[in-house]
């Protein structure tokens, strides 16, 4: 199997305040790849390189073969993007919003609907699909934002955050349907967290980032074994030397 | 569905279905403004009808002769109550009590000076129990009572006059020997009408399509804004952006939505305004219906064609304008203030251009004024009754001409990653900007 990402000395700077310092790290195909580090830490700024949002500063950030900033076009067509914190269009049903995103990657009305059924069977979200997003609470936006990611099949889901500001239960949920997902459709997910723990459940691989820097890289046991460590949260503090 | 349609689509869905944007913008004026209507028609029938039943009073300290007969005139031809007082103090104190609300009184010595050629002098008291406009116009009646009576005892007296030093004539001409007449010249044609008639027919006309124009586009401005900036506020710009479609198609398409409702809730204020106006001067009298369309004065077809392209084109600049603002806020309450600013240079070329022409201006200030692209909404709403295509056209390639380079910065704001990370904020107060991990 080939490289999904490819990063290579990615640098990335907002006036003085430099968020990448030479980030490099590699993603294989079908794997789930987490980014785990505080907040300010350079996640975000990451994956919104790769999710062609902003372009580096310097250095290479590659999407199955195409350049960020190049190919954003191509990278666009083979990637789902969800943002931390992110909303759906409060005036419109659940399934509407499926629908429209939909449209974007299936020109023919039945890949449409086929699309959107994808997206209500991962949703889970049975007849409330029906109802405008402004009923929904906190949990129900996660899994419909979650469903719209993994519904067009992307070749690359990037989510930062997906369970951030979501109680236990709606967060096993959460974790569940991406993992079962993933095993599934054999999709390459990269996900952003501070949840240690939940990082170790879903990734086969995990980089952990500090002030913009990879400092370390390998599976949660190598990670463990390598920091002689517990738990991933052990093994970052002992990373960075804080603990 | 295309990706363009598609936005748009959603777009319209999404305003239509905001209770604040469907209620504020598209029903609030249906609503509103017949209500206004029909509570300015009742309160003025009132006043008129109060106006119709007002009681007068009438008080004379002269017993002369000369006095009589206006007292008598009066009371004979109105229903007026004569007081009978002990004096001036007992008659304001009787009527003060009495329903009237104005009392003619008539002071010693009126006779007198008629007598002896000079002038009587009467006072009007008003009885403003409630100070309301239908107590100041019954004082206003009681006036024209005596106006009426001074008229004919002037002509009266004139014709008195005549016999006795055996002159001829119109006693109605040597009271007022010259008439004036007015006549208007326009576009070298001369029509037997009033030079102000004509303006105030004009104004009449031309003052709501201003109005229209500028209505429609605060509220496509603050559409727009609001429309962006919950878009960044909830992050779905973020999720919009890394979809497979291009920017200027979602910006284009965000623009056609707000382009759409802005002109829905146009159509509403035009008719809950039409209506308001309708019903809220019927009471007025009607003016003379003076057709000027044979003089060339009035919108012809050209001309309503040509202010649809000037409306259009003055809503697509401002709603460019209002997007590339609202790129720069990160919520809807910061896109609302900042989207308020917008409004200024709106309202103020609306404002002197409604009242004035922009040559009586100070050269500066004429500048300044044609710097602003909404000035020349203004100028060809103006020149469309006039007839004046040059200037709509000169007019229309300057507002398109500012579109342009509004939707050229708006493009290039769109495709930078300037939309994801801009923030009002770190630009208008210098504060060093960092990226939120």
């Amino acid at each position: 199997m080939g490289l999904a990402i490819d990063v290579r000395d990615l640098r990335k700077s907002f006036g003085d305040f430099e968020a990448l310092k030479g980030t490099t790290f590699s993603v294989e195909e079908s794997e789930i790849f987490g980014l785990i580090g505080p907040n300010g830490a350079g996640k975000t700024t990451t994956l919104r390189v790769l999710g062609t949002l902003i372009s580096p500063t310097s250095g290479v950030a590659e999407v199955f073969g195409h350049d960020v900033v190049k190919e954003a076009g191509k990278i666009r067509e083979i990637l789902s993007y969800l943002p931390e914190d992110a909303g759906a269009y409060q005036y419109l049903s659940g399934e509407e919003y499926l629908r429209f995103m939909a449209g974007f990657y299936a020109r023919e009305r039945s890949a449409v609907e086929e699309m959107v059924q994808a997206g209500k069977d991962i949703s889970g979200l049975g007849d409330r699909l029906k109802d405008r997003v402004n009923g929904y609470s906190r949990g129900m936006k996660r899994r419909l934002l979650i469903a719209r990611a993994l519904m067009i099949k992307p070749k690359l889901a990037i989510l930062d955050e997906p369970t951030s500001g979501l109680d236990v239960i709606q967060a096993y949920h959460v974790r569940g349907m991406i993992k079962d997902y993933a095993e599934n459709m054999g999709v390459t997910i990269l996900v952003s967290s501070h949840n240690m723990l939940e990082v170790e459940y879903l990734c086969h691989k995990v980089a952990l980032i500090n002030e913009g820097n990879i400092i370390s890289e390998g599976t949660p046991e190598e990670l463990k074994v390598r920091y002689n460590a517990v738990n991933l949260e052990q093994a970052f503090m002992e990373a960075t030397q804080l603990g | 569905m295309g990706s363009f349609t598609s936005i748009v689509y959603k777009e319209i869905k999404e305003l239509i279905r905001d209770p604040k944007i469907l209620f504020g913008v598209v029903l609030l004026p249906l609503l509103l403004y017949p209500l206004m209507g029909q509570g300015l028609q009742i309160s003025q029938q009132s006043v008129q009808t109060a106006i119709r039943g007002a009681q007068f009073s009438v008080y004379s300290d002269d017993n002369g002769q000369v006095a009589g007969i206006f007292v008598q005139y009066i009371t004979t031809n109105n229903t007026i109550t004569n007081i009978q007082a002990t004096g001036l103090q007992d008659a304001l104190v009787k009527f003060k009590d009495s329903n009237s609300v104005a009392m003619v009184y008539v002071p010693n010595g009126y006779s007198q000076n008629i007598t002896d050629g000079l002038k009587g002098h009467v006072k009007i008291y008003g009885n403003l129990k409630n100070l309301n406009i239908a107590e100041a116009s019954g004082v206003e009646v009681a006036g024209s009572l005596v106006s009426v009576y001074n008229y004919y005892y002037s002509l009266a007296m004139i014709k008195q006059l005549m016999v006795a030093t055996g002159n001829l004539g119109d006693s109605e001409a040597i009271r007022s020997p010259l008439s004036i007449s007015y006549a208007s010249i326009i576009k070298g044609n001369v029509i037997e009408v009033a030079p102000s008639q004509i303006t105030s027919v004009i104004l009449s006309q031309s003052i709501m399509l201003p109005i229209m124009v500028m209505m429609m586009v605060i509220f496509a401005i603050q559409m727009a804004a609001t429309s962006i900036a919950l878009e960044k506020e909830q992050k779905t710009l973020e999720t919009l952006m890394t979809l497979p479609v291009g920017r200027l198609t979602i910006l284009s398409g965000k623009l056609a939505g707000s382009v759409v409702i802005a002109v829905a809730g146009s159509i509403s204020y035009m008719i809950g305004f039409g209506y308001y106006t309708s019903s809220a001067f019927s009471f007025a009298p009607q003016l003379t219906s003076i057709d000027l369309t044979g003089v060339g004065i009035g919108i012809q077809p050209i001309g309503y064609a040509l202010l649809g392209i000037v409306m259009f084109v003055t809503l697509v600049s401002a709603l460019a304008l209002a997007i590339s603002l609202a790129v720069f806020t990160d919520s809807v309450r910061s896109a609302q203030s900042l989207t308020g600013v917008l409004i200024v240079p709106l309202i103020i070329p609306a404002m002197i251009l409604m009242f004035s022409d922009i040559e009586m201006l100070p050269p500066a200030i004429q500048w300044i004024m044609l710097a602003i692209p909404y000035t020349h909404t203004m100028l060809a709403t103006k020149a469309a009754f006039l007839g004046n295509y040059w200037l709509m056209m000169r007019s229309i390639l300057y507002i398109s001409v500012f579109t342009v380079l509004v939707l050229w910065i708006a493009a290039k704001i769109f495709s930078t990653e300037r939309i994801i990370t801009a923030r009002f904020m770190s630009f208008s107060f210098g504060k060093k900007k960092r990226q939120a991990n």
